[in-house]
C-alpha cells in the first residue's frame, strides 16, 4: 500500500504536482491519464523517488520513504519502473541485463538468476534474444525485456511510465499484451498512458490529471462513461473549445468567422460541419439575439469531439428571459433548426449569463 | 576500372615521392653545401645584415648585436641544431668560441671561422650565491691557480683541446670516494673539449678539472646533464653545487650567481662555410656513415637505449600515476560537490593552460628547487599533472555521453550512486573514451620530449647528445623519430588489448554465460 500525503513538486519555472494526497491499495491497477504537462510523470516518478518532492510525504506499507535518513534504495527494490525509453543496459546482453541487478542485489547465484531470468524473457516471449544486445532488438522486445529485467526483481508495485509511447503503431499490441497479463496477475500497478481503450481495458481505477493534481479519481466506467468534471468530460470526448465573445452590435463578425474558420481547420472537420457551425452561429447571435439587445453579453462556445465527430454550440447571454426559439424571425428559426439536432434551453436568474442555449450541430 | 588503377598507383607513387624526397634533400643539403658560392664570407663587415645563429642564454647575442647592429640574429638550443642551420643555409654564419669552432671543424671539414674575435671573455665555474657556495667557490679557485701556477693547467688544456681523442683519458668519476660528502655538477654534456659523451660517459676539461678537485678534497661527483638555458637556472634553484659549461664571466651573471677563478680565456668567433669544392659522397655512402658515427661509434647505440629507457619510464609512470589521478579526481567531483569542483577546475586550468615545459621548469626550478628530488620524477609528476587533466576530461565527456536513463533505469533497479557508476556507466562510458586515450598516450610520449630541460636525459636528449658530437642532423632526428613512432605504437597496442578486455561488447558469446548450466 502506497500513502502519498500533500505531495508537491515543484520546479523552477513549472508546478506539476501542487497537493496530491491519494491512496493506491495492494492490487489496483492504476491507469494515470491526462493532458500532457499535467505531472502524470512527475508523479509516478515521485512515487519512486528519482524526482525529489518539493513538500509532503510518501508511506509504503506504512513506513515514510520521504523520511530524511531513509534508504530509498529500498524502497524502490520493492517499486520496479517500466521506462517509456525502455534505458536497457546497452552493454549486457538480453539474458545479463535481466540477471545484473538479482546478482548484485539480491544476491542470487549466477545459475539462480539465469534460471528465473530465462523463466522471465520465456514469459514475455524473448527468450529466443536470449544472448542479443539491446541494439539488436526491435522496440517492442526492448520494452518486453525492460518488463522482465523489472520482473526479476520480484517488486511489489510497477510503475509503468508511458511504456508504449514510443513505439511503433505496429508494436504497441505485443508490450500491451504482456501488460495486460501482467495485470491479471494481482500485482498493484499504475501505469502513466494515452491509449484510453488499453486504459479501460486493464485498470481497476483511473486517475485524471489536470490542474497540479489528481483531477478526478475512479473506476474507470465513472471517467470513461461519467465523467463527474468538466475538464474530464472534455478530455474523455476529446473536445475542442473554441470561446467567442460578443459585446458590440458592432462586434467584428468577420474576424469571428475567420476564427470559426481556423478552428474548424485545425480540428480537421468536414466542410459541411464547417458551414453548418457557421449557419448556426449567424443565424443565432446576427440575426435572432443581436437586433433584440442594446448592450450584447453574449459568450459562445464551440465544443468539437474528435473522437465522436460531433460538435455543440453553446451560447450564454444576459437579459431577461428569452428562448430563441420564440422569436419571431422565422426564416432565422428555421434555418437554425435546420441546421442542427437537439436544442436545449435554461434560464438560471441567479447566473450573470442568465440565459443558456445549447444546438447539437446536426452531424453529416 | 583501368582509369581508376592508374590513378591509385599515381597517388602511390606521388606518397612515396614525398616521403623520400626530403630524405634525398636532406643529403643533398649536406653533401652539396659546400658548392654554393654565396654564404661563405672572408670578413666579418660582409655580414651585415646577414642571418646569424647564437646559442639561447649565451651572452653571443649582445656581441653581435654591437659589432654587426644590422644583422638578424637566430637562437638556437643545441649547437648540433644551429651547425644544421648553417649547413642548410638556414643562417649566414654561427657564433662559437674558437675551442667549439676548432672542434666543431675536426667533424665537419666543411666549416671555418673568420680571423677576427668578436671579444674574449674569462670562462670559469658557477656556484651558488649561498655561504656554502661562496666557500667552495673561494677553494675552488684557489685549486685553478695552484693548477696555473704548476703549468698544469696548461698542460691539461693542451690535452683536451687536440684532435687526438685517445690521449683525452681521465680519472673514473664514479670510483671517487665521497669522504666529505657529493658534489653535484650541472653541465650540459654537448661542448667539446670542455664537456661532452665519450663511449657514454661524460668527460671533457672542465670535467677533468672538477673530477680532479674533487679526487684532491674527498668528495664524490655526480653529473646532471641538462640543456644549456637550464645551467644557470639549476645554479640559482641550488639543484647544484656548481656548474660548467664553458660559462663566460659576465657583470649580469655575477648578479646571480658566483664565479670561481678563470681556468681559460675564449675568444668568440663566427663560424662560416668553407670555400671549398666539396668532395661529393655518394648517398648510400653517406647514410653508412652516419649510421656508423651516429650508432656503432663509442657503442652509441647504448645512449640511445638508456634515453628510450627514461622516456618509457617517465611515459607509462605518468600514464598509470595520471590515469588513477584523473579517476581519483572525477570520482570526488561526480556528485556535483562545489569546493572539489572549483578546485578540479583551476587545477586543470592551470595545468593545461600552460606549455609543459613551463610547467616543468616551475615544478623543478621552483617548486621542488630545494628537494633533492630528481628530474625523472619532478618529470613524472608533472607530466602525471597533464595526463590526470586530460583523463578528467576524457572520463567527463565519456560519462555525459552515456544516457541519463541508464542511471535512472539502475536507480528504479535499487542500486545506489557508487554501484550504478561502476555497474553500469563507466562500462558504457570507457569504449566511449578509450580511442581518446590512445590520443593521449601519443601526445604524451611526444610531450615528454622536453625533459631535457630539467636535466633528464631522455629519448630527445640523447639524441641531441650524439648530435653534439657528430654534428649530424640527419641520422639521429631520424632515427629518434622513427623510436617515438615505434614507442607510440608499442603503447597503444597494449591499450588495444586493454580495449578487447573492458569492452563488454567485445567479449566472445560463449563466455558470457560462463559457469551457467543451461539446460537446453
Amino acid at each position: 500500500m502506497i500513502e502519498l500525503k500533500h505531495l508537491k513538486k515543484q520546479y523552477e519555472n513549472a508546478l506539476p504536482l501542487k497537493d496530491v494526497s491519494v491512496t493506491i491499495n495492494d492490487g489496483d491497477v492504476i491507469s494515470v491519464i491526462g493532458p500532457s504537462g499535467t505531472g502524470k510523470s512527475t508523479l509516478i516518478r515521485c512515487i519512486n523517488l528519482l524526482e525529489r518532492p518539493t513538500d509532503g510525504q510518501i508511506f509504503l506499507d506504512g513506513e515514510e520513504i520521504t523520511a530524511y535518513g531513509y534508504d530509498v534504495r529500498r524502497a524502490r527494490r520493492k517499486m520496479g519502473m517500466v521506462f517509456q525509453s525502455f534505458n536497457l543496459f546497452g552493454h549486457l546482453t538480453v539474458i545479463e541485463n535481466v540477471m545484473l541487478a538479482p546478482m548484485d542485489l539480491l544476491e542470487k547465484s549466477r545459475q539462480e538468476a539465469y534460471d528465473r531470468g530465462m523463466e522471465l524473457l520465456r514469459r514475455v516471449g524473448v527468450a529466443d534474444k536470449a544472448l542479443n544486445y539491446p541494439d539488436e532488438l526491435s522496440g517492442g522486445q526492448k520494452q518486453r525485456v525492460a518488463i522482465a529485467r523489472t520482473l526479476a526483481m520480484d517488486p511489489e508495485i510497477i510503475l509503468l511510465d508511458e511504456p508504449t509511447s514510443a513505439l511503433d503503431p505496429t508494436m504497441v499490441a505485443e508490450v500491451q499484451a504482456v501488460i495486460r497479463d501482467l495485470a491479471r496477475s494481482g500485482k498493484t500497478m499504475m501505469i502513466v498512458t494515452h491509449e484510453m481503450n488499453f486504459a479501460r481495458a486493464i485498470s481497476n481505477r483511473v486517475f485524471y490529471m489536470d490542474q497540479g493534481g489528481i483531477y478526478e479519481d475512479g473506476t474507470p466506467e465513472q471517467i470513461f462513461d461519467h465523467p463527474q468534471k468538466e475538464l474530464t468530460r472534455r478530455f474523455i470526448k476529446k473536445l475542442k473549445i473554441l470561446e467567442l465573445s460578443i459585446d458590440s452590435r458592432d462586434y467584428d463578425f468577420i474576424g469571428a468567422g475567420a476564427e470559426i474558420d481556423r478552428y474548424c481547420l485545425q480540428n480537421d472537420m468536414s466542410p459541411k460541419d464547417k458551414y453548418r457551425v457557421r449557419l448556426v452561429i449567424e443565424e443565432l447571435v446576427q440575426q435572432i439575439l443581436l437586433p433584440r439587445m442594446e448592450h450584447p453579453q453574449i459568450r459562445v462556445i464551440v465544443e468539437y469531439s474528435t473522437q465522436e465527430k460531433t460538435t455543440a454550440v453553446t451560447a450564454a447571454y444576459g437579459g431577461e428571459r428569452f428562448d430563441p426559439r420564440d422569436t419571431d424571425n422565422h426564416l432565422s428559426l428555421v434555418t437554425l433548426k435546420g441546421a442542427s439536432g437537439e436544442i436545449n434551453y435554461q434560464y438560471d436568474a441567479e447566473s450573470d449569463q442568465a440565459n443558456r442555449i445549447e444546438i447539437r450541430v446536426k452531424a453529416s | 576500372m583501368k582509369g581508376n588503377n592508374f590513378l591509385k598507383k599515381t597517388f602511390a607513387l606521388g606518397i612515396a615521392l614525398l616521403l623520400v624526397l626530403p630524405v634525398c634533400l636532406s643529403f643533398k643539403a649536406s653533401a652539396g653545401s659546400s658548392e654554393k658560392s654565396d654564404g661563405v664570407y672572408e670578413n666579418v663587415d660582409e655580414l651585415a645584415g646577414k642571418r646569424i645563429g647564437v646559442m639561447t642564454g649565451t651572452i653571443h647575442d649582445r656581441l653581435v648585436e654591437k659589432r654587426l647592429p644590422t644583422a638578424q640574429i637566430v637562437y638556437f638550443n643545441t649547437i648540433a641544431d644551429m651547425l644544421d642551420a648553417l649547413k642548410a643555409g638556414k643562417i649566414d654564419a654561427m657564433i662559437r668560441p674558437q675551442s667549439g669552432a676548432l672542434f666543431i671543424s675536426y667533424e665537419e671539414k666543411s666549416i671555418t671561422w673568420l680571423d677576427e674575435h668578436l671579444t674574449d671573455a674569462d670562462v670559469s665555474f658557477a656556484f651558488p650565491k649561498t655561504e656554502d657556495g661562496a666557500a667552495l667557490c673561494q677553494s675552488f679557485s684557489a685549486y685553478i691557480r695552484t693548477l696555473r701556477e704548476s703549468g698544469e693547467l696548461e698542460t691539461l688544456r693542451g690535452k683536451w683541446f687536440g684532435e687526438d681523442e685517445s690521449v683525452k683519458t681521465m680519472i673514473d668519476i664514479s670510483a671517487l670516494p665521497a669522504t666529505n660528502g657529493t658534489l653535484r655538477l650541472a653541465a650540459t654534456g654537448t661542448q667539446m673539449p670542455f664537456n661532452y659523451v665519450r663511449d657514454n660517459a661524460i668527460v671533457g676539461f672542465e670535467i677533468e678539472l672538477a673530477a680532479h678537485f674533487c679526487e684532491m678534497n674527498g668528495y664524490a661527483l655526480q653529473i646532471d646533464q641538462m640543456n644549456f638555458d637550464g645551467v644557470l637556472a639549476s645554479v640559482q634553484a641550488e639543484k647544484c653545487d656548481f656548474a660548467c659549461a664553458c660559462l663566460a664571466i659576465t657583470e649580469e651573471r655575477k648578479e646571480s650567481v658566483d664565479f670561481s677563478e678563470s681556468h681559460f680565456a675564449e675568444s668568440v668567433v663566427f663560424v662560416v662555410l668553407k670555400n671549398t669544392a666539396g668532395q661529393k659522397d655518394s648517398f648510400l655512402d653517406n647514410v653508412r656513415a652516419s649510421f656508423e658515427k651516429t650508432f656503432i661509434r663509442e657503442n652509441r647505440w647504448k645512449l640511445f637505449l638508456e634515453g628510450i629507457g627514461t622516456t618509457m619510464l617517465i611515459t607509462v609512470l605518468s600514464i598509470l600515476f595520471g590515469t588513477l589521478l584523473g579517476f581519483a579526481v572525477y570520482m570526488l567531483c561526480r556528485n556535483g560537490n562545489p569546493v572539489a569542483n572549483a578546485l578540479t577546475r583551476f587545477f586543470v586550468w592551470f595545468v593545461q593552460g600552460m606549455p609543459v615545459v613551463v610547467l616543468l621548469m616551475i615544478l623543478y626550478y621552483i617548486i621542488f628547487a630545494k628537494s633533492s628530488i630528481d628530474g625523472t620524477a619532478v618529470a613524472v609528476i608533472g607530466f602525471t599533472l597533464v595526463f590526470g587533466a586530460a583523463m578528467f576530461a576524457m572520463l567527463r565527456a565519456g560519462v555525459g555521453a552515456v544516457d541519463k536513463g541508464q542511471t535512472e533505469a539502475a536507480y528504479a533497479l535499487g542500486y545506489g550512486n557508487t554501484r550504478t557508476f561502476f555497474r553500469v556507466i563507466l562500462p558504457q562510458a570507457i569504449p566511449h573514451f578509450l580511442p581518446s586515450y590512445k590520443g593521449q598516450i601519443t601526445s604524451l610520449i611526444k610531450a615528454t620530449a622536453v625533459v631535457g630541460y630539467i636535466a633528464v636525459q631522455d629519448l630527445t636528449k640523447m639524441g641531441d647528445i650524439v648530435r653534439g658530437r657528430t654534428y649530424e642532423a640527419f641520422f639521429p632526428l631520424i632515427a629518434v623519430a622513427v623510436i617515438y613512432f615505434l614507442l607510440a605504437a608499442i603503447l597503444n597496442f597494449l591499450v588495444g588489448r586493454i580495449e578487447l578486455n573492458v569492452d563488454p561488447k567485445r567479449r566472445k558469446k560463449e563466455n558470457i554465460l560462463k559457469g551457467v548450466e543451461l539446460h537446453d
